[in-house]
Formats: C-alpha cells, sequence, structure tokens
C-alpha cells in the first residue's frame, strides 16, 4: 500500500527554518539525503519532493469566464506543505516507523526537530473513493 | 518549471462531497480524468495522486528511541491535503490557468500552487 508522509509548517516555522545556522540545515539535508537513499535501498521509496517557500505559494480559482484569479494572502495558523515522500509498504505501523524517523530529523541546534508528520494511504484508483 | 497544485479541504468538506450522488461525484470526476489527459498531451503532466480521506490520516512523531507515536486527532478547522496535480510548465502564470481550470471543474475550490523548492533543502 501507498502512504504519502508529509511535512507541513505555518509561516512562522518556516521563519525559523530560514534562521537556522548553515551547519544546522546541512546537517538536516544530510539526513535527508541519507534517509531518501536508504528508502531507495529498501525497496519502499516511491517519490520525494521539497516545496518553495510559503511567499511564493499563491491561492487560485478561476473567475467567470474561466480565466484564474490569484490569491497571496493566507491567515496566520494556515498550514504549508513543505515537502513529501510517498512510499510503498506492507501496512500504516510500517509507514508510522519510517515517519517518526523523518520525524527525528536534525533541526536547529542539531537537536532532534520532532516535527509532526502527517501520514495517509494515497488512493490507487478513484475506486477508493467509494464509486 | 515545475509546479505542485494542491487541493485541500476541510473533513466537514470531504463529508459533503461524499454526501453528493453518485452521478455528480463521476460527473466530477470525468472533468478530472479529462484535465489530466489534456495535460498528458500537451506535454505539461508530471504526476497526479488523490489522498484517502481525512478520517485515515495519522500524525506521527518519533520518541527518543525511534518509537512511532500517532495522533488521528485534528482541530476542526485543519484543512487536509486531497490530492494534487505536479505539472512542468513555462511560468507561474500557465500553473495558475490549470488550477483555474480544476478550480472550475470542482465547485470553485481554491487551489494552492507552489513551485518546487530549486535549492536541495528538503530532498533528495
Amino acid at each position: 500500500m501507498k502512504y504519502i508522509l508529509m511535512m507541513t509548517g505555518n509561516k512562522s516555522d518556516f521563519d525559523g527554518y530560514a534562521k537556522w545556522s548553515k551547519e544546522d540545515l546541512q546537517a538536516n539535508v544530510a539526513f535527508m539525503r541519507a534517509f531518501s537513499k536508504e528508502l531507495k535501498h529498501s525497496g519502499v521509496f516511491v517519490s520525494t519532493e521539497g516545496l518553495g517557500w510559503p511567499s511564493e505559494a499563491r491561492l487560485v480559482r478561476a473567475g467567470k469566464d474561466g480565466e484564474p484569479v490569484t490569491d497571496g494572502v493566507f491567515p496566520e495558523s494556515k498550514e504549508f506543505l513543505a515537502g513529501y515522500w510517498i512510499i510503498d509498504v506492507e501496512n500504516p505501523e510500517q509507514a508510522y516507523k519510517i515517519a517518526a524517523r523523518v520525524s527525528q530529523a536534525p533541526g536547529a541546534g542539531a537537536k532532534s526537530a520532532n516535527m509532526p508528520i502527517e501520514v495517509r494511504p494515497i488512493l490507487s484508483s478513484h475506486a477508493d473513493l467509494g464509486l | 518549471m515545475k509546479y505542485i497544485l494542491l487541493m485541500s479541504g476541510t473533513a466537514a468538506g470531504v463529508a459533503g462531497y461524499h454526501a453528493r450522488s453518485k452521478q455528480e461525484i463521476e460527473a466530477h470526476m470525468a472533468v478530472l480524468h479529462r484535465i489530466t489527459k489534456d495535460l498528458s498531451e500537451s506535454g505539461e503532466f508530471v504526476a497526479t495522486q488523490g489522498l484517502a480521506g481525512p478520517n485515515e490520516a495519522k500524525v506521527v512523531r518519533g520518541e527518543k528511541n525511534g518509537v512511532p507515536v500517532t495522533d488521528g486527532i485534528f482541530p476542526e478547522s485543519k484543512e487536509f491535503l486531497l490530492g494534487y496535480w505536479i505539472v512542468d510548465v513555462p511560468n507561474a502564470e500557465r500553473a495558475y490557468a490549470i488550477a483555474g481550470r480544476i478550480s472550475a471543474a470542482s465547485s470553485n475550490m481554491p487551489m494552492e500552487v507552489r513551485q518546487f523548492a530549486t535549492y536541495e533543502a528538503t530532498s533528495r
């Protein structure tokens, strides 16, 4: 079964990440690279992506004649996706175990950031919606 | 340039969607499939995924010894990712146009559009 592991944060969380020292950032990136490599070696890796900063996020709706109407103002509480991993594992417990490892990635001051990771199954087809 | 178009909604919004008739949901899915097909034909399609419902979501943290601690209680205001499209387009305006089309097909739901990180800070 495929699961998505999502790392999210609000704007102030991202402001905090932007203040990490170069060393802390490098340690975090090294961890993430080693982590993705390990997932690939164990055969559970499907994909991973990191997203641009919240300042680049836009909300888009269609106007009356279908042209896009964009908005870049978000409430302070808004949770932005920072990045994700998609893994293919046997059961949710295995997905939670892998998520716990990402949660322990080093953060500011080389301490574990203990970031919450949201875990959800991926729909294999629209049949999963009960159609 | 790669952009991700994120469709999100609350648990109440998802419950409302599931309360629609089968025909309405199928008609919506047919339009989404059509958009994906158009994007494939124009060479802009990279990936799309739909996620399982909010009731299956868990937040996981690692304890000191690496044991996963899961929590499935979320505030009512929590916005859950419902699905996404990844497109490879020349500029942000084209990504907004595609997002607008998906929004128009989906009860004018707002679509969040973000570029992928160009620095290597978060992945690979």
